[in-house]
């Protein structure tokens, strides 16, 4: 089947003349109609730059953006069939809730009867219809981002890009918007491209998440896969859910291990070298007494959160005092003061220079 | 504070009563007074002889038509001319900014009598001495510095995401033209019309020198009532010359109404 967006080794730019510079380099992914891809990453990254060059809104420096199977790298905006939302949604103040909505099918000549109704059925569809006659500006945020979304497929566009659609909301309107972006997705066959740099926005829309940082965008995964194995410590560091371990990986006539300051785990096939874990706190086993490769470790600082809690731990490497900060699961006994002994399952372990 | 800012309010109110009422007052009493000089208190009589000369069919018809002529024109062609222009200053590169803003400034500051006598050579050079067409292009060059840097100011203040939303969306450059920013613009175009209007309207010293008394307009005949000391037939003549400007200053503002603004 050929992906409704297929990005081929892109090179984005960043920045406007004369201050341009490449940002992104051999950016390639796919998207199938239905699915939607959250791009993630920190703010600087080269998010919107990369939604902005696949909309036609500012030039690619190489590379290949096909939509549909047609090649549109070189076609202005108005003919890739791709429809990019900003992060405020910007609605035409001229016009009613319907004429916006409505707008796209116009252009195509559609008579305004025709256009009118089939934009108070995607009105319909995102639970908009009771403002179809009013003004832009008397909407709600959350009903902006509604009519916006309305708007962008009522126009039926191969891919709809979305620049941090949750961004900057409040959280009622932001359950409204995830909400609206879930309608759109199962009401529409365009492939979705969401970037975003918060990860819960990212799970709870996307079919496929890939990670955005140091000028690369990471191959798409499943969000479990992601979540899983990141490919790399920038990608499991980007996420934000892992405590980060660091520690010395060395070989041994059974395999690598990672030494810690709370002991050692097996490290695969790694190379020897200064590598670093990412551990949820699921992963994190505290018990009062001594276990197998745990070294002792002292609870100096406990700061719970409504999920879990965050410890700061005091052990030694050899004479070497080092301290670590870990997150466990909440009722893990651990006070200041104690003496613990953590074992880590799962973890995910990297080179440093990974 | 509030005392003080009442006393400000109240003392730039009567500034300005002074500054433009007054003169408007004096204006209208000179237009129906007869034979009042210094240091008479009142008018020797009151008529309104020089209203009826002024509205007698055909005395100052010719002057009139080129007025409304030379004043339209100059709203239309230099409103056309200055909103692509003042769009690619504002949005624009930065040398093609510059120059614009540049080109515009010089056509404003510079002395009117300065501008006027180099629009003459131009002019003259291309034959349209002392025609109607000449003295239009004359009056095309201070209003097109007017309205490049009234659309200057819109679209450095414009949102460029109307723009972008509008492509993405399908619209190709006329129809973004044509259904987002023209209806979008319908302020600042009504504004500039007017503004456009008024420069010629008002326009002396280049009909002058351009049009070299072959082309009378309404401020030239009012010019020449004063300079032949018929001060009762200039006051209404002058009169005259501001109810245009406020029937255009009115229709614009009215055409501008529940336009809403697009900016940044």
């Amino acid at each position: 089947m050929t992906p409704q967006l297929d990005v081929r080794a892109l090179q984005v730019s960043f920045g406007g003349p004369p201050n341009t510079h490449l940002g992104l380099r051999d950016v390639t992914f796919s998207v199938n109609g239905g699915d939607c891809l959250a791009v993630l990453g920190s703010s600087g990254a080269g998010k919107s730059s990369l939604l902005r060059t696949l909309a036609g809104l500012q030039p690619s420096v190489a590379g290949g953006i096909f939509a549909s199977g047609k090649n549109v790298t070189a076609l202005p905006a108005e003919r890739r069939d791709v429809v990019y939302l900003h992060q405020a949604p910007v609605l035409f103040p001229h016009l009613d809730v319907r004429d916006n909505v409505a707008f796209p099918l116009m252009l195509r000549g559609v008579p305004r009867i025709a256009a009118r109704r089939r934009a108070l059925e995607w009105l319909q569809r995102l639970q908009v219809a009771d403002v179809a006659r009013n003004r832009v500006d008397a909407l709600s945020g959350g009903q902006r981002h509604r009519v916006a979304l309305a708007r962008a497929l009522c126009a039926e566009p191969a891919v709809l890009l979305l620049d941090e659609p949750l961004a900057s909301l409040d959280p009622a309107v932001r359950r409204d918007v995830r909400s609206a972006l879930l309608d759109a997705r199962a009401a529409s066959g365009a492939a979705m491209v969401l970037v975003t740099h918060d990860l819960d926005d990212a799970l709870s829309v996307a079919t496929h998440i890939a990670a955005i940082g140091g000028g690369r965008v990471t191959a798409p995964a499943t969000p479990q896969l992601l979540l899983a194995t990141p490919p790399d410590a920038a990608t499991a560091r980007l996420l934000g859910i892992f405590s980060e371990v660091s520690g010395i990986i060395a070989r041994g006539q059974e395999g690598a291990v990672f030494q810690w300051v709370g002991g050692t785990i097996p490290a695969g096939d790694l190379a020897a070298g200064e590598g670093v874990a990412f551990l949820r706190a699921s992963d994190v086993h505290l018990a009062a007494a001594d276990a197998a490769d745990a070294a002792a470790l002292t609870v100096i600082a406990r700061h719970d959160s409504a999920h879990d809690m965050s410890l700061t731990l005091l052990g030694a490497i050899g004479t070497i005092a080092q301290t670590v900060t870990l997150r466990a699961m909440l009722g893990a006994h651990a006070n200041v003061g104690d003496v613990v002994y953590a074992t880590l399952s799962n973890a995910r372990l990297y080179p440093t220079q990974g | 504070m509030m005392r003080r800012d009442g006393l400000l309010r109240t003392t730039l109110g009567v500034t300005l009563m002074l500054v433009i009422v007054a003169p408007l007052l004096m204006l209208i009493a000179t237009s129906v007074s007869h034979a009042w000089f210094y240091p008479r208190v009142a008018p020797a009589s009151i008529d309104a002889v020089a209203w009826v000369e002024l509205l007698a069919a055909g005395a100052h018809r010719d002057a009139l038509v080129n007025s409304l002529v030379l004043g339209i024109s100059t709203a239309v062609v230099a409103t056309a001319l200055a909103l692509p222009l003042g769009r690619a200053a504002a949005l624009g590169p930065r040398v093609a900014r510059r120059a614009i803003a540049l080109l515009a400034f010089a056509a404003v500051a510079l002395p009117p009598v300065a501008l006027g006598v180099g629009l003459q050579l131009s002019v003259l050079s291309l034959g349209l001495g002392g025609t109607l067409a000449g003295v239009l292009l004359s009056h095309l060059v201070p209003a097109l510095g007017y309205l490049t840097l009234v659309f200057l100011g819109v679209f450095t203040r414009w949102d460029r995401r109307v723009d972008e939303a509008a492509a993405t969306l399908g619209a190709n450059g006329i129809a973004r033209w044509r259904l987002v920013l023209l209806p979008l613009l319908r302020r600042p175009i009504a504004e500039a019309l007017a503004l456009g209007f008024l420069v010629s309207w008002a326009q002396v010293a280049l009909t002058l020198l351009v049009g070299g008394g072959a082309v009378r307009t309404l401020p030239l005949d009012v010019l020449a009532m004063l300079q032949a000391g018929q001060d009762q037939r200039a006051a209404a003549g002058a009169l005259a010359l501001t109810i245009p400007a406020l029937i255009v200053l009115g229709v614009s503002r009215s055409a501008a109404r529940n336009t809403p603004a697009v900016v940044a």
